[in-house]
């Protein structure tokens, strides 16, 4: 799998247009999320907190892409609501919405298992990085295995 | 990836392939005569597209490679190469890590490294092609299934969290999900539930049918059986206890024919959706439906529909404030009905069959939901009118606070709940639990992984009307989801 396979197309928490594609020639760290979510979520994203912080450490950069998994309800402003709350600021941190087709694609592509229930969406928690050639070189699908250890 | 995962690559790419020579396959001139004949010629010509691919591949891969070698910066790690396994072999930016730094290449548009000649161009498109065919075939497969989901769970207790006259282990419920995929604004949802009813028989239940039609983000109606929006729990949470802190329902909204004494469901119309105002977020339920009936002591949605009945009719405004305020909710609802009670009137009030009551119920709730607390307060006030001119009027209401605090895979909570129900009302009165009634709880869910939790509750009941008699309750449950 590689990143050009990924759907192109999103908008980030800002409402802009933003080519997925355009991120290869960087390491990539992607997840999924939805912004009401307050069990798992979190623990995904303060795992990817921790990968900043070891990217830091070692003096390199990486584009962190959070997709959200449900379009409906979680639109720009809802992203961009969270990353002011949660802090997560950085430029480097991209919060994506797209089109429910492209949601689906992007999660059977790259093995996010979810559904829909109402207001609720019942996933895991995965973490995939690709390297600065777009190539798959990591998945984590344990990051839920730490959610039960801490 | 290696080239493990070129080859990987080459199989998957090499699909649409062969669904293209089998569909040309049907056209093969009438030379090869017999069926196995068609077989060797299909195999050979697979074959040769296998080999076609694999080479096409190849010529990809190096000609990247070539390109990448030309676009290297030289803060590349050497010997570093796509199948790089570490974040370590990650090359550093040219920029610095600060967050202040934007990175150049986040702007929309900044190309990949191009292939060098025309005949790459040419190879990547081709690649491309094939991807996307197979992503498409691949789609294609996976749009032909329902996927079906559901939570189940299982308890112990010195009595039995929904039937208090039981005690020991129980098996309690596995609520189906069925969520067909459909158009782009057509929705779907059904609920198959398979629970233990008050007389511990196992019973299959439609807890939820509803297709509905998405206009927009902000209005989707609905049209089948659905939860009453009122309040906040009775949409939030549904039959699947693993998605709830606690263990059970707070007992005045418990479903029907699990005692509630407000009607759960509702067969009839549900517009529904949100509004965005800045930060703020506003969200509305209008509905109108089968007005419910009392049989056998509990409330019944009138599936079929009414024969002498009218309608339920009522709606729910919601507010987030969003900006400081994020995770709070606040809102607001009501609704009418006229109920009637098919069942023998009770000996205490006039004989006269069938009751008739109009059903006034208003309610405020506030939900605070964030990564640390979930915290609900729900209150109802209930103006009942008997139609039949026997009784008058009757006011009662009913509430419960519940705070829960995230604490990792530790969630522990309590709640307070309590209803106050006139027995003179022949609504409250003919329903088997209409009597008043407080509750205190404590407990705390246990996750052991992200699909199954453990809870355990402590509890006290007291009845102050109808029967006056406290209990106390031990309970374990274990909830799952899948």
């Amino acid at each position: 799998m590689r990143l050009g396979d990924l759907p192109a197309s999103w908008r980030d928490d800002l409402g802009r247009a933003f080519d997925l594609h355009a991120m290869q020639g960087r390491a990539v760290v992607l997840t999924m999320a939805y912004a009401t979510c307050h069990r798992v979520c979190p623990v995904t994203i303060r795992d990817l907190q921790q990968l900043q912080q070891d990217f830091d450490r070692r003096g390199l950069r990486a584009e962190f892409i959070v997709v959200g998994y449900d379009p409906d309800a979680d639109d720009p402003a809802a992203w961009h609501q969270y990353r002011r709350t949660r802090h997560l600021t950085r430029e480097n941190w991209h919060f994506l919405v797209g089109t429910p087709a492209d949601v689906q694609r992007i999660a059977r592509q790259l093995g996010f298992e979810f559904w829909k229930m109402d207001e609720h969406v019942i996933h895991d928690s995965r973490i995939v990085r690709f390297d600065e050639h777009g190539t798959l070189i990591a998945t984590d699908a344990a990051a839920g295995l730490r959610f039960t250890l801490r | 990836m290696g080239i493990k995962g070129n080859l990987r690559v080459a199989r998957v790419r090499s699909w649409p392939c062969v669904l293209l020579v089998a569909c040309l396959g049907h056209s093969v001139p009438a030379a090869a005569d017999t069926e196995a004949d068609q077989i060797a010629e299909l195999r050979k010509e697979l074959e040769q597209s296998m080999q076609m691919i694999r080479e096409l591949s190849q010529k990809v891969h190096d000609l990247e490679a070539r390109a990448a070698q030309q676009s290297t910066t030289p803060a590349t790690t050497p010997g570093s190469t796509p199948a790089a396994p570490a974040a370590a072999q990650v090359p550093a930016a040219p920029a610095s890590p600060a967050p202040a730094a934007p990175a150049p290449a986040v702007a929309a548009g900044a190309p990949p490294a191009a292939p060098a000649t025309a005949e790459a161009s040419r190879l990547t498109q081709l690649e491309q092609t094939i991807a996307q065919m197979a992503a498409n075939a691949w789609q294609r497969a996976e749009d032909t299934g329902m996927p079906m989901h559901g939570f189940a769970d299982v308890g112990v207790g010195t009595h039995n969290a929904e039937f208090p006259n039981y005690r020991g282990a129980d098996i309690a419920e596995l609520d189906f999900f069925l969520t067909p995929r459909l158009g782009a604004r057509t929705r779907a949802l059904f609920e198959l539930n398979f629970e233990v009813g008050s007389d511990g028989t196992v019973g299959v239940d439609l807890e939820r049918a509803q297709i509905g039609y998405q206009f927009s983000d902000s209005a989707t109606i609905w049209v089948g059986r659905f939860h009453t929006p009122y309040g906040f729990y009775n949409t939030a949470f549904h039959h699947g206890q693993w998605i709830a802190i606690g263990l059970r329902r707070p007992r005045f909204i418990e479903f029907e024919d699990h005692g509630g004494i407000m009607p759960a469901h509702t067969v009839g119309l549900w517009l529904t959706g949100s509004e965005r105002l800045g930060d703020m977020k506003v969200t509305y339920d209008a509905y109108v439906g089968n007005s419910q009936r009392i049989f056998n002591g509990i409330l019944d949605m009138n599936n079929a529909g009414v024969s002498r009945g009218s309608a339920i009719v009522g709606g729910n405004l919601g507010l987030l404030p969003g900006g400081v305020l994020d995770g709070l909710k606040v809102g607001v609802d009501a609704f009418q009905t006229r109920i009637e009670d098919q069942d023998p009137t009770p000996t205490a009030f006039p004989q006269v069959s069938p009751y008739f009551t109009r059903v006034k119920s208003y309610g405020a709730y506030a939900v605070y939901d964030t990564d640390r607390w979930e915290d609900i307060a729900e209150l109802h006030f209930f103006d009942n009118t008997d139609l039949t001119g026997n009784t008058g009027s009757h006011h009662s209401d009913a509430g419960f606070i519940q705070m829960g605090y995230r604490g990792g895979r530790y969630t522990p909570y309590a709640r307070y709940e309590r209803g106050s129900f006139q027995q003179s009302d022949p609504y409250f009165a003919a329903q088997i639990n209409g009597n008043s009634y407080n509750r205190e709880a404590l407990g705390v869910r246990f996750d052991i992984d992200l699909s199954s939790a453990l809870k355990m509750e402590f509890a006290k009941t007291s009845f102050t009307d109808r029967i006056i008699r406290t209990y106390g309750e031990a309970l374990v449950q274990y909830a799952i989801r899948f």
